[in-house]
């Protein structure tokens, strides 16, 4: 973050950030979903809204403050960017119809990019490379399935280990597996966590 | 004998829920002289008028009370059921139990005794107060409009279309004020010009308004209905009606000083019109700039003249006119930023302000719609506006001047749309967009890629080389000081009063409100009247608005203006004081206190005396207790008058 003197030099930011965010997103979204960031007044609804903030210390309205004036590192290196539940309380209630969730997603879609990924996401991404399941069925989960009178293992790739090579072969071709810093010899994530 | 009816209202429970009105009434029927007491739920109700109008028929009242209400709500209202049952309506009295007993206590018994209080004053005036008759005088059928911007212009035109006469009065060389200097206007972004040069010329085309330019109204003497005005025709320095307007003398003069239509931001010459659509299109000779007049030498413009128009040696010129009414649309003036020196105008020369740069992008203007820097003539790329400079602020002016959030917003837009590549900053406390259409415009502000940063700015700084100004603020959103380096800076002044306001103020007995603008005689129910009868505001000269506004304003001031003028003769109150010329001695104490000017001490033959006129009196009674041997008297509030109430309440002796 460009700081001197603890004076945030306004030209020192990245101004065409927030062109950057809206291409990075458009495919998804459209460009007019992204642009809403640049409509917000800073009321602070979205903060007062979040379950999540009143936990943590997740402000909303900081987001897309420093997205709108070109706070790229800060934005994307920001812990807190992880803190949304997605839960689209705040997107409901904005008054200047910012589209709040979805810009939430593209920031992170552009963090993960930017190698900023939490340990956490990192470790649920290889279980997927592992076993095709974000969260895989367990031992725990496998026994409450049967008392339940379901199959011991889901119809998935879980039941079908030749369907896993499929996933596997959609992450690499996508560059997942490169995002993700994933291993395929050890299939193990690379570095330490 | 006198013949005394008593009506009390209960006014639901507004009175009847803390006054007993029954056992009220019972006492009040005792009364001496009062032949009847009688109560109702609403005595202001058709029913209840009714009432009061059959007992005055039927029972011969000749004088009558009505404990209700303030006089302030209903007085006239029972003075008209007296007149239409044929008694005079000045033989009322309206005793307040309302706002002066039950709205403001709560022991029944006691308010009750008071509210018996109140009537036994009322019944004691009553009796002894005089039948009188409305005065008239007659009202000449003509509007003064003192100033012809955007106000005076609706005014004039509205008056005039009606069928009455206008005398438009403008101190500048051109009507349009300060609308005419405005590039575009928000939020519709119509071209100002466009929208106000078919009213200028249609003012100059009507022939019921007679226009003075380059005039200035400095005496008005008289009465609502009976004005008189001095008007000083200044001289051009030339014959207006000789001049063709062709140009020929601007365009060959050899002298150029900074243009102070233009706010500075270009030139002029010394023999100038302030702008192309100028009405009249008659320039004027600057005085102080000409070379012939200062040194004797050129007089290029006399030699170049086709109509042998110009000359030197013209004096000014003095004109009265009388009218009936008068309207104030004298406008403001654009706060001046020198003082708040924190922000370097006038030191840095690439800050400027909101109607500099409303110079700049107006189509005739100095760059003819280019934004320039004025250090080097470069287009600015990075610019910033300062909101609130000199408003809402203990230093300066406490107000809020309502136009420039919007004002900063809408040159924040054209030139974004010049030039797409530009970074646009407004710097703000917070955004006033209230008027129609205005929150709306204010978002397409930021749909364009505008940045509205939060804070006031604290300070500007130069950077010595590229002279780029630096703004220093608190983003109090981030909650992180800042600093932005800017090629220019504009900075958004709001309006104070015309500096020549004090001398219209003093000329017409106006009153003003704390921020200097003139006050109007009721903030919401009398927006457009003053507390001097016969004349009225619009516009800018009563407190800052927009453009809607004071067009709105300028139609209600026509219409305040129109009902006095539209008669023939105007009723006037005989609620006023009289002077008794066989005791008078003329010593003029009373003049002295006379807030409104009503008193004129006149010579007779053996001695001088106060003459009262009737028509500017307004009953306050000053003068009758300033009257050192009691030759002045308020009617039906005399002495006597006082005492009998007094002895009433306090002496029982009723």
């Amino acid at each position: 973050m460009p700081i001197t003197r603890n004076i945030i030099r306004i030209n020192d930011l990245n101004s065409g950030f927030i062109d950057e965010f809206v291409e990075s997103g458009r495919k998804i979204f459209g460009e007019d979903v992204l642009r809403s960031v640049e409509l917000c007044i800073q009321c602070g609804c979205c903060t007062g809204s979040c379950p999540s903030g009143r936990r943590t210390a997740f402000r909303t309205r900081k987001i897309f403050r420093e997205t709108s004036l070109g706070f790229k590192d800060s934005v994307l290196g920001s812990d807190d960017l992880w803190l949304c539940t997605t839960c689209y309380t705040c997107y409901e209630r904005c008054p200047r119809g910012v589209k709040t969730t979805d810009i939430i997603r593209v920031l992170r879609n552009m963090a993960v990019r930017e190698g900023y990924m939490a340990d956490a996401h990192r470790m649920t991404a290889s279980y997927v490379f592992k076993t095709g399941h974000g969260v895989p069925a367990n031992e725990e989960v496998q026994k409450q399935r049967v008392e339940l009178g379901l199959n011991r293992l889901p119809p998935t790739t879980h039941s079908f280990p030749e369907a896993l090579r499929s996933v596997q072969e959609v992450l690499r071709l996508t560059g997942f597996d490169e995002i993700v810093g994933f291993n395929w010899e050890t299939m193990e994530l690379r570095g330490r966590i | 004998m006198t013949n005394i009816g008593v009506y009390i209202c209960h006014c639901g429970t507004n009175i009847a829920g803390v006054v007993d009105v029954e056992g009220l009434t019972q006492k009040v029927a005792k009364l001496k002289d009062v032949s009847l007491a009688k109560d109702y739920k609403y005595m202001c109700s058709e029913p209840g008028q009714d009432l009061i109008r059959e007992d005055i028929k039927n029972r011969n009242l000749d004088r009558v009370v009505v404990a209700a209400c303030s006089p302030r709500m209903h007085e006239n209202t029972y003075k008209k059921v007296l007149a239409s049952a044929g008694l005079n309506p000045f033989l009322l009295e309206i005793a307040n139990i309302r706002e002066q007993a039950s709205w403001v206590h709560l022991d029944k018994e006691k308010t009750t005794d008071k509210a018996l209080d109140l009537i036994k004053m009322a019944v004691a005036k009553v009796r002894m107060d005089e039948p009188l008759t409305s005065l008239s005088a007659n009202v000449i059928q003509r509007v003064l409009v003192i100033g012809a911007g955007i106000a005076g212009i609706q005014t004039s035109l509205d008056i005039a279309n009606i069928g009455f006469d206008v005398v438009l009065v403008e101190k500048e060389q051109s009507i349009g004020g300060r609308m005419s200097q405005l590039g575009k206007t928000f939020p519709t972004l119509d071209c100002s010009a466009c929208i106000l040069t078919p009213k200028m010329v249609e003012v100059s085309l009507n022939p019921r308004i007679k226009l003075f330019t380059y005039s200035e109204v400095e005496e008005i003497s008289g009465f609502i209905g009976n004005f008189k005005a001095k008007i000083r025709k200044k001289s051009r320095g030339l014959d207006e009606s000789l001049c063709t307007g062709c140009g020929l003398c601007q365009e060959k003069c050899p002298t150029k000083v900074p243009s102070e239509y233009d706010e500075k931001m270009g030139k002029r010459k010394a023999i100038y019109t302030l702008f192309p659509q100028a009405v009249p299109n008659i320039p004027v000779i600057d005085r102080a700039s000409c070379l012939y007049i200062t040194k004797g030498k050129c007089g290029v413009c006399k030699k170049v003249c086709p109509a042998g128009a110009i000359d030197y040696e013209r004096t000014d010129e003095f004109i009265e006119e009388e009218i009936g009414a008068v309207v104030v649309a004298t406008g403001f003036d654009p706060f001046d930023p020198v003082s708040k020196e924190e922000y370097g105008f006038g030191i840095y020369r690439n800050v400027i302000t909101g109607l500099q740069l409303e110079r700049l992008l107006h189509a005739a203007g100095p760059t003819k719609g280019e934004v320039v820097r004025p250090s080097d003539g470069a287009i600015p790329k990075r610019i910033a506006f300062v909101q609130c400079v000199g408003s809402r602020d203990e230093h300066a002016n406490k107000y809020c001047s309502r136009v420039c959030c919007m004002y900063a917003i809408k040159n924040a837009l054209l030139i974004k749309e010049h030039h797409p590549e530009s970074e646009i900053f407004i710097y703000y406390i917070d955004i006033r967009a209230f008027g129609k259409g205005y929150e709306e415009f204010y978002k397409r502000a930021q749909e364009n890629g505008i940045k509205f940063m939060r804070g006031r700015v604290a300070e500007i700084f130069e950077e010595q080389k590229s002279r780029n100004p630096v703004i220093r603020a608190d983003d109090t959103l981030l909650g992180m000081v800042t600093e932005n380096e800017l090629d220019m800076v504009v900075l958004s002044v709001g309006m104070i009063p015309r500096s020549d306001s004090s001398k219209i103020q003093k000329m017409l007995g106006l009153a003003a409100s704390p921020d200097g603008f003139f006050m109007e005689a009721h903030a919401k129910l009398r927006p457009v009247d003053t507390l001097v009868d016969g004349v009225f505001l619009a516009g800018t000269a009563q407190g800052p608005k927009d453009i809607p506004d004071t067009v709105a304003q300028a139609k209600g001031a026509a219409s305040g203006a129109l009902e006095v003028i539209s008669h023939k003769t105007l009723q006037l109150s005989p609620l006023i004081s009289e002077v008794d010329e066989r005791l008078c001695r003329g010593c003029g104490d009373c003049k002295d206190v006379c807030e409104y000017g009503a008193i004129e001490i006149v010579t007779l033959d053996t001695h001088k005396v106060a003459r009262i006129n009737p028509a500017i009196c307004k009953g306050c009674g000053a003068c009758a207790v300033a009257c050192c041997n009691g030759s002045i008297k308020l009617r039906n509030y005399t002495d006597s008058i006082t005492f009998a109430m007094l002895d009433a309440t306090l002496g029982g002796a009723v």
